[in-house]
């Protein structure tokens, strides 16, 4: 390696920073040149007093009035993770997913056993199938049930 | 730094709606994320908004955070984007006020010799010579000691990118140390 190539990498070198088989090649070079040796412990040392500088540096600490004062905006925002915060309960996913299945279940079985038919939905007709829709108030989603008028399970009986 | 599982607890429960779990999520963080946004910013006031903006967006998209990432890591970043923001509006404003002042520029006075003093006296003083991406690595890499893959993940950049601009910092700074504290030199 050459002095130009190492003292490109020098920065890098520093801190421990260069891949391990270019670091192996820049420590061998320095190892064997006292110029690049001295650039090394320049950066080096300007790197730690910078470093122990930094850490002897009083950095600024919230006053609580500032802390409580932020604390209270985290309220106003709850809106917004409203949608995540209903896909993260899982007890809530599972009985909307349950109620899907049943009405879904329940539609099938109407539409095969033909109950559904234009001639039941006239006024004069006395209706032979009762629907029951179930609203979520929170999430506004929303569950249809058809049932038969007395409520009986038809399914098996054609 | 992986989360704990307690941090772990305290997402979920906010997204569940236990609001109140943020605050306890985000204390242990508050003194190293406001540190982080002054060694940014070299400014208390600034560094306050940035990390209460910071903090406020975190909390705001929380439901994106990612648990297998650090927390700390990613508070960093959204506090580093925050500060990176304000800086270039800072720099916009900046340039259109000294287009409007480019004719009044005032005599440097005996001030300004005892300003340039104080100043050689803090070696921190030294980083605006950084360019802000510069900064943001060298501050991320050296004086929070993220690793090369944990700067280039929080500041949303490559590992070449840290790489060549935490070799650029630290030349810049080298050489500006040894411009302006010729006396630490000597003392070696």
């Amino acid at each position: 390696m050459t002095c130009r190539k190492a003292k490109k990498l020098m920065p890098l070198y520093s801190g421990n920073d260069l891949r391990p088989r270019l670091t192996a090649a820049v420590r061998t070079h320095v190892d064997s040149c006292p110029a690049c040796w001295k650039e090394l412990a320049e950066y080096r040392e300007s790197l730690s007093r910078l470093k122990a500088a930094a850490k002897a540096e009083t950095v600024p600490d919230w006053s609580e009035g500032e802390w409580r004062a932020l604390a209270a905006r985290f309220k106003p925002a709850v809106a917004a993770n409203k949608r995540s915060a209903f896909l993260a309960r899982p007890r809530w996913a599972a009985a909307s997913v349950l109620g899907i299945f049943l009405g879904l279940a329940a539609l099938a079985m109407l539409f095969k056993d033909g109950n559904l038919g234009p001639r039941e939905t006239s006024a004069a007709a006395e209706p032979s199938v009762v629907s029951l829709t179930l609203v979520s108030q929170e999430t506004g989603l929303q569950i249809v049930w058809f049932l038969d008028k007395n409520f009986e399970w038809k399914g098996d009986e054609n | 730094m992986r989360m704990s599982e307690t941090e772990k607890e305290l997402v979920a429960m906010v997204l569940s709606g236990r609001t109140e779990a943020f605050e306890p999520l985000v204390t242990p963080y508050r003194r190293p994320l406001l540190a982080l946004a002054y060694r940014l910013t070299r400014n208390r006031e600034e560094a306050l908004e940035v990390a209460q903006e910071a903090l406020l967006r975190a909390y705001r998209s929380l439901a994106r955070y990612d648990v297998s990432r650090s927390f700390k890591n990613w508070l960093f970043q959204i506090a580093a984007n925050e500060a990176r923001d304000r800086f270039r509006k800072r720099r916009r404003e900046k340039a259109a006020l000294e287009n409007a002042a480019r004719t009044e520029r005032p005599v440097a006075g005996p001030e300004a010799g005892r300003e340039r003093r104080e100043i050689r006296s803090d070696i921190l003083q030294c980083l605006p010579v950084l360019s802000p991406h510069e900064r943001e690595v060298f501050v991320m890499r050296d004086f929070e000691e993220l690793s090369i893959k944990e700067t280039a993940r929080a500041l949303g950049c490559s590992s070449i990118s840290v790489r060549v601009n935490l070799s650029s910092a630290r030349r810049k700074l080298r050489e500006a140390i040894r411009d302006n504290f010729p006396h630490l030199e000597e003392t070696r």
